[in-house]
């Protein structure tokens, strides 16, 4: 681990030791209560600007340093735009609007919806699936437009704000306005941008995944069944372990996505992940019996995320066809050499 | 190793590691050229002496070892780019693998001097095959349960038993045994010893094991008041499980156990071409996230091999998973062969044998070398639960 890390890393685990607990996320999913201690904490350390370069005011980190961040926070099931605001400050940074104070909620839409690049305002606005509208300063749409992408910013304050709630309770909201008045910019890469979204959501999935296997792991080592604890068990012993795998195999590809940033690896990251989200959900639940399905246990805080973030940023099945898109057109031989060459964290 | 620690280092691999996949892809390249080796209708490891001695021209059984045993002294992620890089062309490596992969290695480990400087440079010239006697008729999964016995006798041993599923015995010039040499109260682990035996040793016979793929890989190894000389015995009486163990990391760890059937996912793609149903881009785009993913596992333990560390619990998930993986890559590819019609009214002959080949093939993937239920009962006493 470089030293950067280990500095970013001591510092998110200090303020999400400080600043979330199980009454934290039980009030942002209930009652749609942002844990602002938490978010404060986060912007005062500069960790929402970790991905703005240096001479724009920014941390200037590594994308492998800052999904190391996500995948504690995703960890800890901290609630809130966390996501949204490292990535809309990178975006806003990159379109050249600067970097801006508060929070942000992004969405990622795929067509451009006939805005012309110079508009100052957006009639008819829509929005769906839009996370904490009602706890952030500004909403930012990334629009597919050709290979690029538009982005369009504008207030949250100037939406009317339908509340919704993703899986985990967390709100994802509907919103409409007449005349949005919106700033709007172009961005060279759509599929980029989508992908850097891809593994910092993936990097959280992971987190989450291995807060389940760790938890149920010492879960089994506790619970006494039959005069003796469920781990003994060798049905328990074989879920287990094999959860353990898809674990260490979807930390290793999701670690190598982070690091080589390919977009065969992120593809194959996320597609990796679904497996394994789908198997830490039932294994994790399998062991814990009744006990987990209790809203007060906290394995369900973990799970429910994984359930709403699995398909993000592209479902698991648009990685997998993506991913398999890239090798369609190799031969019997090219192929192999599309896998090896498929990017290397090296 | 707990749980908590349950975590592999990114792997590097270096430029002299890349140089050498290339080296290899040039050397398979000119072997099919010059039609030495044609594209193969069989998945598994082929078996080719010629090929073998070939491979070791190159200097590449032993790439690890000791130059003063006919090896290359280079590193564990060179070997592990050979290795994929070979195993991906599916050339014939059979003759061989299981000298290169653990024979040597535990020689090399445990062995004595004299066992090192007769047996490393043979196989590093490609000159031996070994095979390897840990299962018999009545001890499969229960390894420790094993009933060959090799009794002390004057300047040696007297070796009795049955060995089974013995790969490639009939091709082999030496094997090594893993027998009773004694017998411990309260610990059925202690008392085992690891034997290296001369196939042309009087009392030995081989009867054939044909598989349901219509293969002779397999043998059954009857050994009657065998004669073992007491300069055959490797590492230390009573010690045998123990290196046994440390074997089965080498035997576990590989890119075989993820690419013994890679050529059926590459010929389905080469004829499935880029026009593919949806459903079908999903079922290849799944099966590659999770190859792509063992690739890196695999690296992975290679560097923590290369530092020395003994990765059972990371080689046995390793084996668990990619076990499982070439059985799912038949299922996907016979799904989608089936979706896209592809081998209909005599098309596509090649994947057509490869499949039926593959499917014949499969049951074993997860039972060779170590069944997943007892790998998975490895990894959990990783993980603390046992």
């Amino acid at each position: 681990m470089t030293e950067n890390r280990s500095f970013f890393r001591n510092t998110v685990e200090r303020i999400l030791d400080d600043n979330i607990d199980k009454g934290d996320i039980d009030a942002a999913e209930e009652r749609r209560v942002l844990p602002a201690a938490l978010h404060e904490a986060l912007t005062e350390n500069g960790i929402t600007l970790m991905l703005v370069p240096e001479d724009q005011g920014g941390i200037g980190a590594t994308l492998g340093d800052t999904a190391e961040m996500l995948r504690l926070i995703g960890n800890a099931a901290a609630p809130g735009p966390i996501l949204e605001t490292i990535l809309g400050q990178k975006l806003l940074a990159e379109a050249g609007l600067g970097v801006t104070d508060g929070l942000l909620s992004l969405i990622f839409v795929d067509d451009v919806q006939d805005l012309p690049l110079d508009a100052t305002y957006w009639q008819q606005a829509a929005a769906h699936d839009v996370p904490w509208a009602q706890s952030v300063d500004k909403i930012l749409v990334v629009a597919r437009d050709g290979t690029g992408a538009r982005l369009i910013v504008s207030q949250a304050a100037d939406w009317t704000i339908t509340p919704g709630v993703d899986a985990a309770g967390e709100p994802r909201d509907a919103l409409t306005a007449q005349a949005l008045p919106i700033i709007t910019t172009s961005l060279p890469d759509y599929d980029a941008a989508l992908r850097t979204a891809a593994i910092l959501r993936g990097a959280q999935i992971l987190g989450a995944i291995e807060w389940s296997f760790r938890r149920t792991v010492e879960h089994a080592g506790e619970r006494k069944q039959f005069g003796r604890e469920i781990g003994k068990f060798q049905a328990v012993q074989q879920m287990l372990a094999e959860l353990a795998g898809h674990v260490l195999a979807s930390s290793a590809i999701t670690e190598a996505a982070a690091e080589g940033q390919t977009s065969g690896l992120v593809a194959a990251a996320r597609s990796r992940l679904g497996d394994a989200a789908d198997a830490a959900i039932t294994i994790s639940h399998q062991v814990h019996g009744a006990i987990g399905f209790s809203l007060e246990y906290a394995l369900n805080s973990r799970t429910r995320r994984l359930m709403a973030w699995r398909d993000d940023y592209g479902s698991v099945l648009y990685w997998r066809r993506t991913l398999a898109h890239r090798f369609t057109g190799l031969n019997r031989e090219t192929f192999w050499f599309g896998v090896s060459d498929a990017g290397l964290a090296a | 190793m707990t749980a908590a620690s349950l975590h592999l280092e990114l792997p590097k691999l270096t430029p002299e590691a890349e140089a050498l996949r290339q080296e290899v892809r040039a050397f398979v390249a000119a072997e099919r050229a010059d039609g030495r080796l044609p594209p193969p209708h069989r998945v598994g490891l082929g078996f080719d002496k010629e090929f073998t001695r070939r491979i070791a021209q190159k200097g590449w059984i032993g790439l690890t070892w000791p130059k003063q045993y006919g090896g290359q002294e280079r590193s564990a992620l060179e070997r592990y780019v050979m290795n994929e890089e070979l195993l991906a062309a599916a050339v014939p490596v059979g003759a061989h693998w299981v000298a290169d992969r653990q024979s040597g290695p535990v020689l090399l480990k445990f062995g004595t001097d004299a066992q090192r400087e007769f047996y490393l440079p043979r196989i590093a010239a490609g000159d031996l095959t070994f095979s390897i006697g840990m299962s018999e008729p009545e001890s499969g999964s229960d390894l420790a349960s094993l009933k060959a016995k090799a009794e002390k006798v004057d300047g040696g041993w007297r070796l009795n038993g049955r060995k089974i599923w013995t790969t490639n015995a009939h091709h082999a010039q030496y094997i090594i045994v893993l027998a009773r040499t004694s017998i411990v109260e309260g610990s059925r682990h202690a008392g085992l010893s690891q034997l290296i035996i001369d196939m042309t040793s009087p009392g030995i016979s081989i009867s054939p094991i044909v598989s349901m793929a219509n293969e002779h890989d397999f043998n059954e190894v009857l050994f009657e008041d065998v004669f073992v000389p007491d300069d055959a015995l490797v590492g230390k009486e009573g010690n045998g499980w123990n290196q046994v163990s440390a074997e089965l990391a080498y035997e576990r760890s590989g890119p075989e156990r993820w690419l013994s059937s890679f050529r059926l996912i590459s010929e389905l793609v080469d004829v499935l071409g880029p026009d593919a149903r949806p459903s079908s881009l999903e079922e290849l785009g799944r099966l590659i996230s999770h190859l792509l993913s063992l690739r890196q596992l695999s690296m992975s333990v290679a560097s923590m091999l290369q530092q020395g560390q003994s990765p059972n619990m990371e080689a046995s998930i390793v084996k668990d998973l990619g076990t499982k993986f070439e059985q799912e890559a038949v299922r996907v590819v016979r799904n989608i062969v089936s979706a896209e019609d592809l081998t209909s009214g005599g098309r596509a002959e090649r994947l057509k044998a490869l499949l039926i080949h593959a499917q014949q093939y499969a049951p074993a993937f997860t039972i060779r070398g170590g069944t997943n239920e007892i790998l998975r009962g490895i990894i959990a006493k990783g993980i603390g639960l046992r």
